[in-house]
């Protein structure tokens, strides 16, 4: 991983069109500005890895769903 | 019709109008652009990929299990989504059905956005709190079905 030291308003640029920018900063906590273009997908970690883990697990389910459809028929069709 | 291989459903027919196109695919299948969605037993449906025949996710219609979910969208969301207004819009949820089904949940976290005038479709990543990616479903059906009076 590239390591950068920055101060509070300086920024990164990654390539042409994404900056990274430390707004604040204290003992355990940054804050991060980031201008990029709308089509760049931003997340915290945690949730990307969360939704990410959820789509592989949801990716095994089983084939036949008549079985699992009996359990869970809500409200009219 | 186009004739596509799937792993589940053997070959299946889709027409030119039916196929969805992701631009940022969903996360952790970063190959697979294009789906069709196909009805399974009710009230399940399948979001079938039609670039890996093995990928396809169990989806439903979270408003007839989850009543007040909502999924917010800004002015900016609509122009990146290339929808005109909300009514433009669908929205499913990502169900995962582990070994007893009765455990299966719903991905509230992120739910699958189509942009039905325009066949496009992408996963979004909510920002609150409120939701997760495992949201019973057995007894929240149990509930709707409860406040509904049935």
């Amino acid at each position: 991983m590239l390591v950068l030291t920055r101060k509070v308003g300086q920024s990164i640029m990654i390539g042409d069109n994404i900056e990274v920018m430390v707004v604040s900063a204290s003992a355990d906590q940054v804050r991060i500005g980031i201008n990029a273009p709308k089509d760049v997908l931003i997340l915290r970690k945690e949730l990307y890895d969360e939704v990410k883990a959820s789509n592989i697990a949801a990716s095994k389910s089983p084939v036949d769903l008549k079985e699992v459809s009996k359990v869970v028929i809500p409200g009219e069709r | 019709m186009k004739k596509f291989n799937t792993t589940r459903f053997g070959e299946i027919e889709v027409s030119e109008n039916e196929i969805i196109f992701f631009p940022y695919s969903i996360l952790g299948f970063p190959e697979s652009h294009n789906y069709v969605i196909l009805e399974g037993p009710f009230p399940f449906y399948w979001l079938q990929s039609l670039d890996e025949p093995h990928v396809a996710f169990v989806i439903v219609e979270p408003e007839r299990f989850f009543h007040d979910y909502e999924v917010a969208l800004t002015e900016s969301d609509l122009r990146k989504f290339g929808m005109s207004s909300v009514e433009d819009g669908k929205v499913w949820v990502i169900v995962t059905i582990p070994e007893n089904p009765v455990e299966m949940t719903a991905n509230l976290l992120g739910p699958i956005l189509i942009n039905k005038k325009k066949n496009l479709g992408f996963q979004l990543v909510l920002d609150t709190d409120k939701y997760h990616t495992k949201h019973r479903l057995i007894n929240s059906a149990v509930e709707a079905r409860r406040s509904s009076g049935g």
